[in-house]
């Protein structure tokens, strides 16, 4: 799934989804982003009946929001939207569509509060999500550079930047300092390939040259640098208590594939869109490293300068 | 409410019980029941993946045992059905880091708010198979009808019998090839039965989109279109109680067989 800004509108295109509970799942990952805004939802070629689309209209107008307009290749569909008054837009929309990453905490308490919503409260349970450990996660995002090597965010960075009037890579002073106090650490060097079930813990920097296989651990309270895939549990700036967790610890990879990231006590996961763990193409290697801004974890690809 | 716990354990490795779990797991799930999954193949865990939930585990069964955790926050809830919950695995431990004692008590816990709780257990007889059917009442045994995997099973139900609080265990025949049955390559569902004398809850056709659904990590029951997806859900329904008939599973072989099955009555039905 895909979703973008244009003026006070946002473009949710879900014309890959094959079934409705596809739309409705795909629609609560962006709910948070969605508040407020008219909605314009891309719907590809599939079926969608009049209740069906009464059901993800309310969805929408649950995060007090406005479906604006429907794009679709179906008669069926443009059969129900035109009976619930919704517009069908002929044109398609090219607006650079960048790809979010889920805050699964968060927008799955959501999709439960707008589910109920729609289909009647159900008597299960409510986590209380203050109660885990990351208290203090806001939003937890993953954002990933796409296939061409080419960073979708990159624009929006610079519009972010340019807004704050301070450089993307800018390094205060403040910065500076965090990272000598990492080169003092000590550093654990460890030349093989990490597989699941193994977890390597380092009291200070930890360097891998190898592979680290999905379902190992690797632990560390400065940084983390693998000569290799990564494609485990990293964990960088571990404190024992997150008032003591380093949040400029950088964890880098010659390929980025973790399922999950953390730093301090900043937390991301890999995307679902991306979950295909029988997949790994290690012909291509972009080196990134994850780094935590504004209380997100972000990945850069490394540059030559 | 008092929720059923049920262990779907085989024996012998590679049979299929984490497929079975995910599925039957899923189906009562989409049946609208609340469902929560013990994987408690502490080392080798493989649930997560099959549901594709591999990147949302924060915390493990491990760390309720260990207390680092409550339980309720150890519970992963499924991308699509909110009623289907994991209590996963710990990758980086071995059997030994829970003991039946405390398994139980997490499965008397879950009973309470859960419809079903389903206990995955690893393969073989040792610690792990003890600790996975401690704190259940009702047990699946998985196998294949091959004489391996049947002997195995036979030992399983020796156990689940002798064990005390087990009040009853039904078998699931997985991976049955019908043209192979038909020239007496393969051991037939009714063959598997005899031997093991006991009641029995599916049989399951091979399948070979079970391969792409476990690499996706998508259950196969979300594919109606498929056979075993289908079969799946038909074993959901009777552990809920209701009266399925079995598959036919020449149904699909084709308008010729149709014909045949049509004359000869019998050919391709069991029990």
């Amino acid at each position: 799934m895909k979703a973008g800004f244009v003026e006070n509108s946002f473009i949710v295109d879900v014309s890959n989804a094959r079934k409705t509970s596809e739309i409705i799942y795909e629609l609560s990952s962006v709910l948070e982003d969605v508040k407020g805004k008219n909605v314009r939802l891309k719907l590809g070629e599939i079926d969608i009946n009049i209740s069906q689309l009464t059901s993800i209209r309310a969805l929408i107008e649950c995060m007090n929001s406005k479906l604006e307009f429907i794009t679709t290749t179906s008669d069926e569909t443009r059969a129900s939207a035109n009976s619930l008054e919704i517009p069908v837009s002929e044109i398609e929309n090219k607006v650079p569509t960048p790809e979010f990453g889920a805050d699964p905490v968060q927008s799955n308490k959501e999709l439960e509060l707008a589910l109920d919503k729609i289909f009647g409260s159900e008597d299960f349970e409510e986590y209380d999500s203050k109660d885990y450990k990351y208290a203090d996660i806001e939003e937890m995002q993953y954002i990933n550079e796409d296939e061409t090597g080419q960073d979708p965010y990159a624009d929006f960075n610079k519009q972010i930047a340019n807004a704050n009037n301070v450089q993307v890579e800018d390094i205060t002073e403040e910065i500076k300092e965090q990272l000598k106090e990492t080169e003092k650490l000590p550093t654990l060097y460890i030349q093989r390939t990490i597989r699941s079930g193994q977890s390597i813990n380092s009291d200070g920097n930890l360097v891998i040259i190898g592979d680290v296989h999905p379902g190992s651990e690797i632990i560390a309270k400065g940084d983390i640098t693998v000569w290799g895939v990564l494609g485990g549990i990293a964990q960088a700036g571990t404190g024992l208590t997150s008032a003591e967790g380093n949040r400029y610890a950088r964890i880098r990879a010659l390929k980025m594939n973790a399922i999950q990231l953390r730093i301090a006590d900043v937390f991301a996961r890999r995307p679902d869109s991306a979950n295909i763990p029988y997949i790994q193409k290690t012909d291509t290697f972009t080196p990134e490293v994850a780094r935590v801004r504004d209380k997100h974890i972000i990945i850069q690809r490394i540059y030559e300068n | 409410m008092t929720g059923r716990v049920i262990v779907i354990t085989s024996g012998k490795g590679g049979v299929g019980k984490t497929t079975t779990n995910a599925n039957i797991g899923t189906a009562l799930a989409k049946s609208g029941k609340k469902v929560v999954m013990i994987d408690t193949d502490l080392g080798l865990r493989n649930l997560d993946l099959l549901l594709g939930l591999e990147n949302r585990i924060v915390y493990t069964i491990v760390d309720v045992v260990e207390e680092r955790c409550k339980l309720k926050q150890a519970l992963v809830k499924d991308k699509k059905n909110p009623h289907l919950c994991l209590l996963a695995a710990a990758q980086t431990r071995d059997k030994s880091a829970v003991t039946e004692e405390q398994l139980k008590d997490i499965c008397e816990q879950l009973q309470k708010d859960f419809d079903y709780v389903l206990v995955d257990c690893p393969a073989g007889i040792e610690q792990g198979f003890q600790n996975a059917v401690a704190g259940a009442s009702e047990a699946i045994v998985v196998t294949t009808p091959e004489m391996s995997a049947v002997r195995d099973a036979d030992r399983i139900i020796g156990l689940l019998e002798a064990k005390e609080d087990m009040k009853s265990y039904k078998l699931l025949i997985n991976r049955v090839r019908p043209s192979l049955v038909k020239s007496n390559d393969m051991m037939s569902v009714d063959d598997v039965v005899e031997i093991l004398s006991s009641e029995l809850v599916g049989i399951i056709p091979e399948d070979t989109g079970i391969i792409t659904s476990t690499n996706k990590g998508e259950p196969i029951v979300n594919d109606e279109k498929s056979p075993a997806g289908k079969a799946y859900q038909n074993v959901a329904r009777r552990i809920m109680g209701e009266d399925v008939p079995f598959m036919d599973l020449e149904e699909d072989t084709g308008v010729v067989a149709k014909v045949k099955k049509f004359f000869s009555g019998l050919v391709g039905k069991e029990k």
